[in-house]
C-alpha cells in the first residue's frame, strides 16, 4: 500500500470498533409481522437468537480495536422522524457532550459504539444512528432485522414527529425482529415553553404498544443514560441469563429509575 | 454607513484569511487538522493551480463558449481554477443554457405559492447545513442560509417529483459557495439532480440502490477480494457507501478533492462516482482486508476516505482515470439495467 501514513495516525476521532460482532446473513427472512403487544413476545430462544445474530459468545472476552474488553455485544438502531434528535441522543450518551449547533443532518446510516459495565458484564452497544426522512426508510429498514433494540423517538415539540410513530411502530413490526427490544423516547423536554407533547400522551401510546416510555433531553443529559442501559440490560439478561436468576424487568426497571422532565434543569 | 461597511468587510477578511482556522471555503478546520501534511502538499499543488490558471485564461479568452473537446476533457481533469468554475460548470452542464431559455423563472418559483410540508422539511435542515462553515452561521453577513433556503425551496417546487431530500441540502450550499450566486446554484442542482445523476433522490430512491448494487458489481469485477471480504460478513453495500453518492462526496472528502470531482462529474457525468468509489477501494484493498469483522470493516470505510492520499487532490484525480482500469459507459447502463430489474422484483 503506497500510503505515506494511515488515517488514523491523528489518532484523536479513532472509533473504538471491536473485535467481535455481528455477521448476519444479508439472505435472513423477515421476521413475520407480529401483534402490537410486545412483552407478550416469548423470552424463549432469545439466547438462540441472539447468537444467531451475532453476539459474541459469553465467557471469553473479546478485545475491540480501541483496546476495551467487551462480554457481550448488540446491535441498537435509533430510529424516528428527521429533526427530532437521534444524533444529539447518540452523541450525548457516547461523549457526554451535547451537539449545540454543531451537528450535520444524518444521510444514509452511520454507527458509534460504547462499551457499558452492567452488573460486571461488559455490553457494547453498536449503535445505529440513521436518516430520519421518510425516503430513507427504504434504506435503512433493511437493517431493522439484524437490530437486537430500537430506541424509537420523537420530539415533544414536534406534534407532527409523534402523531408519526404509529407509522414507526407499523413499519418496525414489519421488518423488525419479533423478540426486538423496543423503546419509546419523547425527546426534548428541556424545552418546556415549546412542548406540544403532553408526557400523557407518550405514556398512553407506549402502554397501547406495551413497550416502555421515558421523556429525554439530550440538551440536558435527561434520562439519556438510562435509556441505553436499561436496553444493555434487558439484552445482558436475555443473552445471559441464569437458569434460577429472576427475569430482568424491563418496565419496572425503567418506572424505577425515570425522572421527571422538572428533576435535572437547574 | 460607507465605513460601517467598510470596516465589516475587513472583519470578514480578517476571519477568513485566518488560514490556520478557516480554509479558503468558510470551512473551520478540525481541531486535528494536519497542517504539515496539507502544507507540504499544498506548495506543489499552488504550481499546478498557477500553470492551470494560464492554461484557462488563455483557453476562455475571446470565446465565450467551452467546447466538448478532448483538450477541454484534458483541462476539466486537471481541474478548473476556482476563479472560473462556476462559469465553466454553468457551460459544460448545460445550466447556462437552461439558466437563458427560462429567464425569471427562478424568480417565479421563488414568488409562487408553498407546499408547507416541503418547506417544513427544508427547514429542519437550514442549521444542520455546514454548522462549521462561518459562512453559514446566522451570525455572518451575508448569511448564505438564506440563498440555501432559497434554492431548496425553489427546485422542490421546480422539480415535485423529487421535492426535497436530504444531501442535497449539501449538494446546494457547496454551488452556493462556489458560484455566489442562488440562480446560478439553482441550474447547476437541476442538471445535477434532473439530468446528470440517475433518480438518486425520488421518494424510491430507485437510482441510489441501482448504483449502490452497480458499484458491488464493478468491485466483483475489478477489486474481488474485497467483494468476497463484504458477501463474508453479509454488509450491504449501501451500509458504506450511501453517502458517497447521496453527498457526491461532500464530508467524506476534503473540500478540495470534491471540487475536482465535480469538475468532471459536470463535464463526464455520474460514472465519475464510480471511480472515485473504486480507486478509493481498490488504493486501500490491503488495509480494508485487516478487517475481520463487521464494524471494523465499517470502520475501515470511513478511514479510507482520510489522509494524505485523498488530500493530495491533483494526484488523486490522476489516479481515478488509471487506477479502476476501463470503465466504460456501456457498461455501466448494462449494470444499472440489470441491477435495476433485480431491485424491482424484489419489491
Amino acid at each position: 500500500m503506497s500510503r505515506k501514513k494511515s488515517p488514523r495516525a491523528k489518532g484523536a476521532s479513532a472509533s473504538s470498533s471491536s473485535a467481535a460482532a455481528s455477521s448476519s446473513a444479508p439472505s435472513a427472512a423477515l421476521p413475520a409481522a407480529q401483534p402490537p403487544q410486545r412483552q407478550a413476545a416469548g423470552h424463549a430462544g432469545a439466547e438462540a437468537a441472539a447468537a444467531a445474530n451475532g453476539v459474541a459468545p459469553p465467557g471469553r472476552p473479546s478485545l475491540s480495536s480501541s483496546g476495551e474488553f467487551y462480554d457481550v455485544a448488540f446491535k441498537v438502531m435509533l430510529v424516528g422522524d428527521s429533526g427530532v434528535g437521534k444524533t444529539c441522543l447518540l452523541v450525548r450518551f457516547k461523549d457526554g457532550a451535547f451537539l449545540a449547533g454543531s451537528f450535520i443532518s444524518t444521510v444514509g446510516i452511520d454507527f458509534r459504539n460504547k462499551v457499558l459495565n452492567v452488573d460486571g458484564v461488559k455490553v457494547k452497544l453498536q449503535i445505529w444512528d440513521t436518516a430520519g426522512q421518510e425516503r430513507f426508510r427504504s434504506v435503512t429498514h433493511a437493517y431493522y432485522r439484524d437490530a437486537h433494540a430500537l430506541l424509537l423517538l420523537y420530539d415533544v415539540t414536534n406534534r407532527a414527529s409523534f402523531d408519526n410513530m404509529q407509522a414507526w411502530l407499523t413499519e418496525i413490526q414489519e421488518y423488525a425482529k419479533q423478540d426486538v427490544v423496543l423503546m419509546l423516547l419523547g425527546n426534548k423536554v428541556d424545552s418546556t415553553q415549546e412542548r406540544v407533547v403532553k408526557r400523557e400522551d407518550g405514556e398512553k401510546l407506549a402502554k397501547e404498544y406495551g413497550v416502555p416510555f421515558m421523556e429525554t433531553s439530550a440538551k440536558s443529559g435527561l434520562n439519556v443514560d438510562l435509556a441505553f442501559t436499561a436496553i444493555a440490560k434487558e439484552l445482558k439478561h436475555r443473552a445471559m441469563k441464569l437458569p434460577n436468576e429472576p427475569r430482568f424487568k424491563l418496565h419496572d426497571y425503567v418506572k424505577k429509575e425515570v425522572k421527571g422532565a422538572g428533576c435535572c434543569r437547574s | 454607513m460607507e465605513g460601517e461597511e467598510e470596516e465589516r468587510r475587513a472583519r470578514q477578511a480578517a476571519r477568513e484569511s485566518d488560514v490556520h482556522r478557516v480554509d479558503a471555503y468558510g470551512f473551520e478546520r478540525p481541531a486535528d487538522f494536519d497542517y504539515t501534511t496539507y502544507e507540504e502538499f499544498f506548495s506543489t499543488y499552488l504550481v499546478v493551480l498557477t500553470r492551470r490558471a494560464i492554461k484557462w485564461s488563455k483557453l476562455l479568452k475571446g470565446n465565450s463558449g467551452v467546447p466538448k473537446s478532448l483538450k477541454v476533457k484534458r483541462y476539466i481533469r486537471k481541474g478548473i481554477p476556482n476563479e472560473h468554475r462556476a462559469l465553466v460548470w454553468m457551460i459544460v452542464s448545460g445550466a447556462q443554457a437552461h439558466m437563458e431559455q427560462n429567464p425569471g423563472y427562478y424568480q417565479k418559483l421563488l414568488e409562487g405559492e408553498k407546499n408547507d410540508k416541503l418547506v417544513e422539511t427544508i427547514k429542519t435542515d437550514m442549521n444542520r447545513t455546514f454548522p462549521d462553515n462561518i459562512r453559514f452561521r446566522k451570525t455572518a453577513d451575508p448569511c448564505l442560509q438564506k440563498a440555501l433556503y432559497n434554492v431548496l425551496v425553489a427546485y422542490g417546487h421546480h422539480n415535485k417529483s423529487v421535492g426535497y431530500c436530504q444531501g442535497m441540502n449539501f449538494i446546494a450550499g457547496y454551488l452556493i459557495l462556489i458560484t455566489k450566486n442562488e440562480e446560478e446554484s439553482f441550474w447547476l442542482l437541476d442538471a445535477l439532480i434532473g439530468r446528470i445523476l440517475p433518480d438518486y433522490y425520488s421518494p424510491e430512491m430507485l437510482g441510489l440502490k441501482t448504483d449502490q448494487e452497480v458499484l458491488g458489481e464493478l468491485v466483483r469485477m475489478k477489486v474481488p477480494a474485497i467483494a468476497e471480504l463484504m458477501e463474508r460478513h453479509g454488509i450491504m453495500w449501501t451500509l458504506v457507501v450511501s453517502r458517497w453518492f447521496i453527498c457526491l462526496f461532500i464530508d467524506i472528502l476534503p473540500v478540495e478533492t470534491v471540487l475536482r470531482i465535480w469538475d468532471c462529474l459536470f463535464y463526464e457525468g455520474s460514472k465519475i462516482i464510480f471511480r472515485v468509489a473504486l480507486t478509493l477501494i481498490k488504493q486501500h484493498q490491503a488495509f480494508i482486508l485487516e478487517a475481520t469483522n463487521f464494524p471494523d470493516i465499517c470502520d475501515k470505510f470511513k478511514q479510507i476516505t482520510k489522509g494524505p492520499f485523498v488530500t493530495e487532490c491533483h494526484t488523486f484525480m490522476q489516479k481515478i482515470f488509471t487506477d479502476p482500469g476501463s470503465l466504460k459507459m456501456a457498461t455501466i447502463e448494462k449494470l444499472r439495467e440489470t441491477s435495476r430489474e433485480k431491485l424491482i422484483a424484489q419489491r
